[in-house]
């Protein structure tokens, strides 16, 4: 068998299927140099995603903590809303171009683990319905205590999704 | 058991009052088993002819839309007529058959005459939805009809026959429900239309199935296709309209595939909120500032998700106080295999996914569900939900456990604190299948309970008389453009918000309907207008239709 295959390659050699010496083939440097800008730029344009709807909540969150040091209960409650869904309805509207376009900000994996929600960036999944819980907690809160109860649960899911860089 | 109880009542009807008394009784024993009763009298009153929706494959999402109706008093003799608006038959990529909409006039016995010939309302649009409403404020009700192509504005002439208007506000597109209401206080009525899906007739004519579904080819969507913006039009009098959406803060922010609407008082601050049900996307709950003015806050009102955070396939909408507590919950159907949601209204347009609490969660899990009401149908005072289903892949019937593609409506009877499926015990009108799609709700039959007309894809209505047992009372208050309607009577309270809107792409019987329980009078009725001013009666008696007048 070895012999048939070293005649059968002697044989493509001699005719001049092969040429003796290969030049080396590669991509072009300089093709590389710039596929390599581009994904400096696409990587880059993840974490400004990430940096952007991080800021978002993050007013969310302020907006939040606000409200409750006037004593603004329902308010306060609107705002922890609106953390634990990464902004309004206008929010999920991109959310959705981006998902229809393709575009997964956490790798599909992570989602179908149930991490995130399809789309989120910031808020896990399981941080979300703490978040919702924490709302639902400072909107039924009748006094001051209360309401600094469920601010405690919130901050407790909130800073560090904040933190996290 | 039931045939036990049929042959009981055969004999006490064959042998009279007098006769066989015991019988009789053992009948009225038997009857008052029943939670409800419904029976089909579609064919028997005259309603025979289907409903188009495309072809019987289903290759296009627009097959699955199913089309609406109207049960209003559109001929002006204070008794409920049947608008059944009507699609398209396809066969391959060619249309064999425009479907016209077809008018019924109610006889008030609960039959029909079918007066479509004439009325100037029977179009061969392909049909999507309906609603009514007087928007040209001459005392009569108007139609306007969501079509996929151009919406139409049927003006009602005053004699229950129609002329198209002029200049027809809506969608030259997939529209699916609309809501005609007075947004901005101004006593006449608005209009905003959903827009669903962004396509043309050739992409329907020529769809092939391009979904894997269970291992099969099925139709695309609504995801991979576009979701078209819904629309709000100002009335400026006279029933001509101008465009406004942006203006009035309704922009479509997500374009999301948005099906149905409905409109209410949901904080009680005498203006009209909007709540619309999307598909595969968060709903939207629009705040009015008391000036025609919304602002979106569906995700933080709790109304726009479930009780996980999770986003779902809103399709029918319903309203009522379901724990009686005065505030309007509402109630949205959503896809195969996700239970229907019961939002509660904890006030200041707070609401809390109650789902699982009322016993909802397990027995509206499976269905694909569409229309839907809150009604008191037995009369015990307490709100029952009924819901029309059928799947939109007609692959479904070879998938075991997925409901099959026609698939009987389901029944809740509303306790205190729960509802309770009934579905398999309330009469023959519950064991039809087939695709159900949009309902209207009101007393066809002038005997002081509601009944139900529910379209069906491909097939004629279903109508369904309501004979379940008197479990009390009842009031129709007919009020025009009131918020809402309080009743006191054996020391409880009932409160009915006015609604425009709801079921999927229909529209139901306006006034405000309440089953009272065992009492014999209404101690004292209070109806709500918008600008606050309270009409109050007092001593009040029952299983009437009360007229108020501001």
């Amino acid at each position: 068998m070895k012999l048939q295959l070293l005649a059968a390659a002697a044989l493509v050699a001699g005719l001049g299927l092969v040429p003796a010496a290969l030049p080396p083939q590669t991509t072009p440097p300089t093709m590389a140099a710039t596929y390599s800008a581009l994904a400096d730029t696409i990587l880059a344009l993840k974490k400004t995603e990430a940096n952007f709807v991080r800021s978002v909540v993050a007013g969310h969150f302020h907006g939040a903590q606000s409200y409750v040091k006037a004593g603004d209960g329902a308010k306060a409650a609107a705002e922890m809303a609106l953390f634990a869904n990464e902004g309004d309805n206008a929010m999920a509207g991109v959310r959705k171009r981006l998902l229809e376009g393709g575009h997964h900000h956490h790798h599909a994996d992570d989602t179908a683990q149930g991490e995130y929600d399809a789309g989120f960036v910031i808020v896990t999944r399981k941080a979300k319905e703490a978040a919702m819980a924490a709302s639902a907690a400072m909107r039924d809160a009748k006094d001051d205590a209360a309401r600094q109860a469920a601010w405690k649960q919130f901050s407790a899911v909130a800073e560090p999704l904040l933190a996290a860089k | 058991m039931r045939r036990i109880a049929a042959l009981l009542l055969a004999l006490a009807a064959c042998g009279g009052d007098g006769e066989q008394p015991d019988v009789a009784r053992q009948a009225a024993a038997a009857s008052s088993e029943r939670p409800l009763w419904f029976v089909d009298i579609a064919a028997e009153a005259g309603l025979s002819e289907p409903t188009w929706c495309g072809r019987p494959e289903k290759p296009h999402l627009l097959e699955s839309n199913g089309t609406g109706l109207a049960l209003r008093d559109l001929t002006g003799d204070g008794v409920l007529d049947l608008y059944l608006v009507n699609g398209w038959r396809l066969e391959g990529s060619t249309v064999v058959e425009r479907g016209r909409n077809r008018l019924y006039r109610g006889r008030g016995d609960g039959s029909f005459e079918d007066v479509s010939a004439g009325s100037g309302a029977d179009d061969d649009g392909w049909g999507c939805g309906v609603e009514a409403g007087d928007v040209d404020g001459d005392g009569d009700e108007d139609l306007f009809v969501t079509n996929f192509g151009p919406d139409l504005l049927l003006l009602n002439r005053g004699d229950g026959t129609f002329e198209r208007a002029p200049q027809s506000p809506g969608i030259d597109g997939w529209s699916a429900g609309s809501v005609l209401f007075d947004a901005d206080g101004d006593r006449d009525l608005d209009l905003f239309v959903s827009g669903y899906i962004d396509c043309t007739l050739d992409e329907v004519l020529n769809a092939k199935p391009e979904l894997v579904w269970r291992d099969m080819q099925v139709m695309l969507g609504p995801f991979g296709l576009d979701g078209l913006a819904n629309r709000y039009f100002e009335n400026e009098g006279g029933g001509r309209f101008r465009e406004a959406t942006d203006e009035a803060g309704l922009t479509d922010v997500g374009l999301f595939f948005s099906f149905n609407a409905i409109a209410l008082d949901l904080d009680d601050d005498l203006d009209i909120d909007l709540y619309v049900a999307n598909d595969s996307n968060p709903n939207y709950l629009y705040r009015n500032d008391g000036r025609g003015h919304f602002e979106e806050v569906g995700l933080w009102s709790g109304a726009a998700l479930d009780q996980g955070g999770q986003a779902q396939a809103g399709m029918g909408l319903a309203s009522g106080d379901v724990d009686r507590d005065g505030r309007p919950d509402l109630l949205v159907t959503n896809f195969a295999n996700d239970s229907a949601t019961l939002y509660i209204n904890r006030g200041e347009l707070s609401f809390v996914d109650s789902t699982r609490r009322w016993g909802l969660k397990e027995p509206t899990f499976l269905p694909l569900k569409w229309g839907t009401t809150l009604s008191d149908f037995d009369l015990d005072g307490w709100l029952d939900i009924y819901i029309a289903n059928g799947h939109i892949y007609p692959q479904a019937d070879q998938v075991e456990g997925s409901g099959g593609f026609r698939q009987k409506n389901l029944l809740l009877r509303g306790q205190e604190g729960r509802f309770v499926d009934v579905s398999a015990q309330a009469g023959p009108g519950l064991a039809v299948l087939g695709v159900s799609h949009a309902l209207g709700v009101g007393d066809i039959d002038s005997d002081g309970d509601l009944d139900l007309a529910v379209s069906n894809i491909d097939q004629p209505p279903t109508l369904l008389r309501n004979d379940s047992p008197r479990r009390g009372a009842w009031l129709l208050v007919d009020a025009p453009t009131a918020l809402r309607a309080e009743v006191r009577a054996g020391g409880q309270r009932w409160v009915e918000h006015a609604y425009a809107g709801g079921g999927f792409q229909s529209a139901s019987d306006p006034r405000l309907h309440f089953g009272l329980g065992p009492v014999s009078k209404v101690d004292e009725l209070v109806v709500v207008w918008p600008d606050g001013e309270r009409t109050v009666l007092t001593d009040v008696a029952v299983d009437r239709v009360v007229p108020v007048r501001r």
